[in-house]
């Protein structure tokens, strides 16, 4: 079936399929618009499911030496997709894992001659070696938008709702390029120009993304992001100017050993500023999403987001107390084991068994292992409290603050022609941007 | 044999409450379509082709290879899903099959990496003596340089090695220079090897690629005899004549790349190297430090002195305290029994003719260097 015949062809042949002769097929199409409706969106998954989907990935990616990432990303999505409920119909993700490694196979090929680059940096006197790092940061950094960007096409190409598929045109090199330039300005006005940039991005994604054969239309501008921005921006620098003043004015330092570090009161001015930094990316985060969101629009439909801070707040909080006892059982657990050889080696003279220990520990062969065991359990840990408080309640809250007004003007989308870029998400993988 | 469920075309953004019936008499057997509130038909299906997709949990999501890629039956709650499958028995079919299929790359791919490693660890020992000797020295110098700069940083906290005897023409300065100057020559080597003594409580002794050597002064106070210090800075200067160095950075270098791509993040590549790093120098060093025993022996043959000593002293520094050999666990190349018995039978030989490494004034100047020397072993015993 071509689903490029003009106006409702396509419409026609179902119903002609239908074998009824209906006269007035233009019915359900006046009827939508007449009626004002809101739909709403339901997010159903739950972080117990979550979780067993990546602890599942963690299990089988030990004997795939790693590779299962990629079938884990997809389920993951896979996960997010099907539960996000807009206007009782599902999102649909049809991606395929092996082309997510296949993009990763991709992302290599430029990776190695920068590898490389950097071995032969490496090899260089002091004041090149400092050059051509930054050099290759800042190539690193343009990269990453081009990623970003790829990214976003290769996760938007590969979701369905209502059995129509969205699509991101525009030029990822492009949106590499705007990016950097605009990180040039940003960074040259210390920040001060960053609303400019991030509504240009965001004008860029959302102008090139389209549901089918229709396109989305953003509103939002600079000032749409700068008041959330600047307030949060603003008052940070004068809570840590003043935290910095307090904690000079107070001297209080105690030593521990030969180290030295804050005293209590300190402590609790740095805590406090913390938690404030904590507080207002929750604002910041959830108010420019409400405010760049709400302005997006598909045709008639328009999209209304309205995220709390709060709950935002807390999983942020939850997620620090989260990795404060991680890495305080981690190392409880670390100094009992380094204890224990300490203990075995001393008395390593006398008891057999210990002195073998002590031995094993000398050959190296163990504390390798032991080093790659402690650092796959802190990357796994973290990374699964990152995914199921942050990333889990992010896209849960995102969801269920978002209503669409006028829905039924969407039913008269048609879908447009295949995209067939087979080639995965490639270098995003390898630089390990995109979290869902 | 009937099912209710939500239907999309996949041409049109439109959702549909459906009945579905199977069609037995028509040929092939279809699976036809009507709207629940007017019966009226929207689509044919050939149901032998329709498939299941992944979906969420109490959904079941058919497709059609017939079909627009897009079109689908949605069907949901227990009892409808029970009639669904009841009526198209095949579905599952094609998630088997995929499920199956995906296993298989996941199984190359999992092969193919465990090939890319196998041939890694057997080949980079191989290759990486063959890259260093592409490797031009003058370059390795000045990368033995740029590590010395970063050495004396971390080292020094950035305020400069102090160094035992600044003053190069000094007695026990030319004393060492002399010395190295006999163990590399006639050797071939395109190094020059400079060894500098600096004052620190730390016992070690290092060599940097390109030829800087470092002694420093614990381990300086703790050799008793002119075997021991050369045993140990022979040592050294092996490491420098076999571009060991070199050739553990091009080998932690490729490790690193390879544990990035297993752990997919080539940002982290700094962690990766390290523990790559850790990884090859424990496979590597043993190797080395053999080959850097070897060129110690056969300096101790040529000059006449007794490459034991160099266990010796090795054991001593590291027999000194319980707390060392705890740290030890860290340490990549402690002296195993092993090396030991290969320094003694080295050192069994019978000397061809034994003559003193240094004159007891330039001696006493190298122990004399770093300020007082430590009592002697020999001397606290006879005192107490």
């Amino acid at each position: 079936m071509d689903p490029s015949l003009p106006g409702r062809a396509a419409h026609e042949i179902v119903r002609i399929g239908g074998g009824h002769d209906e006269p007035g097929h233009d019915e359900p199409m006046t009827e939508t618009t007449t009626e004002q409706r809101t739909a709403t969106v339901a997010f159903t998954g739950s972080r117990a499911e979550l979780t067993g989907i990546i602890l599942r990935g963690y299990a089988l990616m030990l004997p795939t030496l790693g590779l299962y990432r990629f079938w884990q990303a997809t389920w993951k999505r896979r996960f997010y997709w099907q539960n996000t409920v807009i206007d009782g119909e599902p999102l649909e993700y049809t991606g395929r894992a092996s082309q997510l490694l296949l993009g990763f196979l991709f992302a290599l090929a430029v990776f190695v001659p920068v590898y490389m680059a950097l071995f032969y940096l490496s090899m260089q006197e002091t004041d090149y070696l400092l050059a051509g790092y930054l050099g290759l940061g800042a190539l690193l950094w343009f990269f990453m938008g081009y990623g970003i960007y790829r990214a976003r096409d290769f996760r938007l190409s590969r979701t369905l709702w209502r059995g129509i598929r969205f699509n991101l045109h525009g030029n990822a090199w492009g949106y590499a390029i705007r990016r950097f330039l605009w990180s040039v300005v940003v960074f040259a006005t210390v920040g001060l120009a960053y609303p400019w940039m991030a509504s240009s991005l965001w004008r860029y994604r959302w102008k090139h993304t389209w549901y089918g054969d229709r396109r989305f239309e953003i509103a939002g501008n600079w000032r749409t992001v700068a008041l959330p921005f600047y307030v949060a921006f603003f008052c940070n620098i004068g809570v840590f100017t003043a935290a910095l003043v307090v904690l000079t004015g107070l001297k209080d330092i105690i030593a521990i050993g030969r180290v030295q570090v804050p005293g209590p009161m300190s402590s609790l001015v740095i805590l406090i500023a913390v938690v404030f930094l904590l507080l207002t990316l929750a604002y910041y985060r959830a108010h420019v999403a409400s405010r760049m969101l709400s302005t997006v629009s598909l045709g008639e439909a328009k999209l209304k987001v309205e995220l709390p801070t709060w709950p935002l707040f807390i999983q942020y909080v939850g997620y620090g107390l989260a990795i404060v006892v991680v890495v305080a059982v981690l190392a409880l657990v670390a100094l009992l084991a380094i204890g224990g050889v300490v203990v075995a080696s001393g008395v390593g003279s006398t008891v057999q068994g210990a002195d073998g220990l002590a031995m094993a520990f000398q050959s190296g062969t163990l504390n390798v292992v032991l080093l790659i065991g402690a650092y796959l359990v802190v990357l796994a840990t973290f990374g699964l409290l990152s995914e199921v408080i942050i990333g889990f309640g992010w896209w849960r809250l995102l969801a269920r603050s978002a209503t669409i007004e006028n829905p039924q003007s969407i039913a008269t989308v048609k879908a447009s022609t295949e995209d067939t870029s087979l080639v995965g998400q490639g270098i995003a993988d390898a630089l390990n941007v995109g979290t869902y | 044999m009937e099912f209710k469920g939500r239907y999309q075309n996949g041409l049109v953004a439109e959702v549909r409450d459906v009945h579905c019936v199977l069609d037995l008499a028509a040929d092939p057997v279809s699976l036809v379509i009507l709207d629940q509130v007017r019966g009226d038909v929207l689509d044919r299906w050939p149901a032998t082709q329709a498939y299941l997709l992944h979906s969420r949990m109490l959904e079941l999501r058919i497709a059609n290879r017939g079909k627009p890629p897009g079109a689908r039956i949605a069907v949901s709650g227990i009892d409808e899903m029970r009639a669904a499958q009841a009526v198209l028995p095949n579905l599952t079919r094609w998630h088997r099959t995929d499920a199956a299929r995906q296993a298989l790359i996941l199984l190359v791919a999992t092969v193919a990496l465990v090939a890319v490693i196998l041939a890694y660890l057997f080949g980079v020992p191989l290759i990486s003596d063959r890259l260093v000797a592409v490797i031009p020295p003058s370059w390795e110098v000045k990368v033995g340089n740029t590590a010395a700069q970063q050495i004396e940083a971390s080292i020094s906290s950035g305020k400069g090695y102090r160094l035992c005897d600044p003053d190069p023409n000094s007695l026990a300065n030319r004393a060492i220079s002399g010395f190295v100057t006999r163990v590399f020559a006639g050797l071939d080597s395109p190094f020059a090897p400079t060894v500098t003594v600096i004052k620190t409580d730390i016992p070690n002794a290092f060599a940097l690629p390109g030829g800087k050597t470092y002694y420093f002064s614990a381990l300086l106070q703790a050799s008793q005899s002119p075997d021991e210090f050369a045993g140990v800075l022979a040592h050294e200067l092996g490491h420098v004549y076999y571009r060991h160095g070199m050739q553990s950075l091009i080998a932690s270098s490729a490790t690193g790349l390879l544990v990035g791509f297993v752990l997919g993040d080539m940002t982290g590549l700094s962690l990766a190297a390290a523990i790559g790093t850790s990884l090859i120098d424990n496979r590597f060093s043993r190797q080395s430090e053999a080959e850097a025993d070897g060129f110690a022996g056969a300096a101790a043959q040529r000059l006449g002195y007794r490459v034991s000593g160099l266990a010796d002293l090795l054991d001593r520094v590291a027999k000194d305290d319980a707390y060392s050999r705890a740290l030890a666990l860290f340490s990549n190349h402690p002296l195993t029994d092993a090396r030991r018995k290969a320094l003694e039978a080295m050192a069994d030989v019978p000397l061809a003719d034994q003559k003193p490494l240094f004159t007891p004034a330039e001696w006493d100047a190298i122990r004399r260097m770093c300020g007082p020397p430590a009592p002697l072993w020999s001397d606290w015993i006879a005192a107490g």
